[in-house]
């Protein structure tokens, strides 16, 4: 049993004939590692593929997110209660009416928006209440004046505030982050820590020459083809590695301060969670959609849940191995019994395969279990 | 009694010793800064960026030197960013923060170029001054084993292939008189001359290849880089009856 405040998603992807993401020079990206160059997918890339991709699991999609959002009392709950033994309470509900309207629009009673907002928000809020409740102790008047002045006169803030934290937009920015501005206290740290993908092997590239016939051209016509060129194409088996915060995401969604992750909400948070193994597991960071068709779902995925240090197994591979799955597999299950034997082992785990696997104290199950093994473990705030 | 210092591996297939960026390159240096690893331990800890005196504090308090284990590639990331010139975003100063430019700005995607090292791995000796003052050392050592966020070394995408502190706690602390010392004490893995960095007047024996005065810190308060510190590069040479 252990404490999930980190999930460690581990991956391994083929592609073959494929550029999945190039530099300005147009080839692909590449990692020398252990002596062997690599191919190389940024976490840029896949990062984006995630946000972007549309379907059943995608992040804009989950179910009840807007309902569960529009009806979080947050300005009651995580901005005035906190205060209410410390001040007046008349004082503190003038304040609140105010803030109400200031982060909801005028339309703060009747249809409010769903905004999600994070715990940069819910602390700025409340230290301006704060302020204002010590300002007027006991002129409850006063005070809802004054809540009213600084909502007037911060009105561009508000509206920016809502802008940025309405659904769907403010979910994606729970998860990758958000980093607008120069104020460290307004930004959105990412939830989401993804590394480079890098293939297990060494670099298998070809350089594809092409032609472009003109198809309408007559035969009595000049014969040459309409444009030459070349385009890399590489094949790899790649590793993924993720890290979820979950502490951080659960603030991020909820407001509440990160170390108190435990006694938040956390429905939200695993559905997203739930919804994230899916996308990783399925969702191809590919270029050359039309020409290369890469698409492909994952031919394996680790994910474990702990407390300690995240680490990937990139060490795994750092000598370079065979492209095949079976190897690569081998390859990550001696790597943990190594991990386990040094530091003894304190994550729980539960993985998928298509090729037969044994992984120490890892339960093999098919992909919808595994993302609700790691949804549960969010939602539970323990796994095994 | 002599200093007791804590050992810390870094070994990622990527890593980001930020140096200057001038415009969109982000360029490199050979070593951690005093200011990456102070932001490093202040992730482990769970500060919050803006505990800045915190921060400040923690830098203040640290010495440090480091060796690289082997020799480190390169990999230059070329990447692209959409930004509009409409982008703006809330600040607790109560008032929108936007972006500037002409609309020629923004016609085309923002380019930038990160640089990496790739397959380095390096051991850090620390320790911080005051050492009986919070946190202390094995505050550091237990926030390591169990951090509060997901440790990260340099950027985000950079993520640690090991454990940061060994397994056995014995190894992860040293006592020696400086850290240059330490540097020299700790075994290593092959029989290479190893490249290592350490505060003047915190060496051991190695010899002084180059001398520099390094802007390395952060005015935490003001979030940029000033002053200088002097450092000392030079390479450790195996032991005669080593391996």
């Amino acid at each position: 049993m252990t404490t999930p405040r980190f999930l460690q998603i581990h991956t391994l992807h083929a592609y073959s004939a494929a550029l999945l993401n190039r530099d300005d020079t147009g080839l692909a990206k590449r990692l020398p590692y252990g002596g062997k160059m690599r191919t190389r997918v940024s976490s840029q890339c896949l990062k984006r593929h995630w946000r972007w991709a549309e379907g059943a699991h995608d992040l804009h999609a989950i179910p009840g997110a807007e309902k569960a959002v529009r009806s979080r009392d947050i300005v009651s709950r995580s901005v005035i209660a906190p205060l209410r033994e410390a001040f007046d309470g008349e004082v503190l509900d003038a304040i609140e009416g105010e803030f109400q309207k200031a982060v909801y629009g005028e339309k703060a009673t009747s249809s409010r928006q769903p905004l999600l907002l994070g715990y940069p928000e819910v602390a700025y809020l409340r230290k301006q209440a704060e302020a204002i409740a010590r300002e007027y102790p006991s002129d409850a008047k006063a005070a809802g004046e004054a809540a009213a002045a600084f909502a007037k006169e911060a009105r561009a803030n508000f509206k920016q505030i809502r802008e940025q934290t309405a659904l769907p937009g403010g979910l994606t920015a729970a998860l990758f982050g958000r980093m607008v501005t120069s104020d460290p206290e307004a930004n959105i740290d990412a939830a989401i820590h993804v590394a480079h993908a890098f293939t297990v092997h060494e670099e298998e590239t070809e350089s594809d020459y092409f032609s472009v016939v003109d198809d309408l051209r007559g035969e009595d016509e000049d014969a040459g083809a309409a444009h030459i060129g070349d385009a890399e194409l590489t094949s790899g088996l790649f590793y993924g590695y993720v890290v979820v915060d979950v502490p951080g995401l659960v603030s991020n969604l909820t407001g509440a301060e990160a170390s108190a992750w435990e006694t938040a909400e956390r429905d939200m948070a695993a559905q997203v969670v739930e919804h994230l193994v899916h996308l990783i597991a399925t969702v191809s960071p590919g270029a050359k959609l039309g020409s290369t068709a890469p698409y492909a779902y994952a031919q394996a995925m680790l994910v474990e849940a702990g407390d300690r240090q995240p680490r990937s197994l990139a060490g795994a591979y750092r000598k370079a191995c065979r492209p095949l799955v079976a190897d690569a597999l081998e390859r990550m299950r001696d790597h943990l019994a190594a991990l386990d034997g040094a530091y003894g082992n304190g994550e729980a785990r539960c993985a998928m395969s298509l090729e037969p696997v044994e992984l120490p104290e890892t339960q093999i199950v098919a992909l919808p279990e595994l993302a609700s093994w790691a949804g549960n473990a969010v939602l539970n705030g323990k796994a095994a | 009694m002599m200093p007791r210092h804590l050992v810390l591996t870094l070994e990622a297939p990527l890593m980001a010793f930020g140096g200057v960026t001038v415009d969109n390159y982000g360029t490199i240096r050979d070593f951690p800064a005093a200011s990456m690893l102070t932001g490093l331990i202040a992730n482990a800890l769970g500060l919050r960026r803006e505990d800045r005196q915190a921060h400040q504090r923690l830098q203040d308090r640290l010495v440090f030197a480091a060796r690289h284990e082997r020799p480190a590639g390169r990999v230059a990331d070329f990447q692209t960013a959409k930004l509009e010139a409409s982008d703006r975003g809330w600040t607790t100063r109560g008032a929108p923060e936007g972006r500037a430019g002409g609309a020629g700005t923004y016609l085309g995607p923002h380019l930038r170029y990160r640089d990496y090292h790739a397959d380095a791995a390096l051991t850090v000796v620390l320790r911080l001054e005051p050492a009986d003052e919070a946190p202390t050392l094995d505050d550091l050592a237990d926030a390591l084993l169990r951090p509060a966020r997901p440790l990260f070394i340099g950027r985000k995408p950079c993520l640690p292939s090991r454990p940061l502190i060994a397994p056995d706690p014995a190894a992860s602390f040293i006592e020696t008189q400086t850290v240059g010392e330490a540097l020299e004490t700790i075994p290593r893995h092959n029989k290479d001359a190893l490249r290592a960095l350490w505060p003047a007047g915190e060496g051991g024996t190695t010899r002084t290849d180059r001398a520099l005065d390094l802007a390395d810190e952060r005015n935490w308060s003001s979030g940029l880089h000033g002053g200088t510190r002097r450092v000392c590069e030079g390479t450790i040479q195996p032991a005669k009856d080593d391996g």
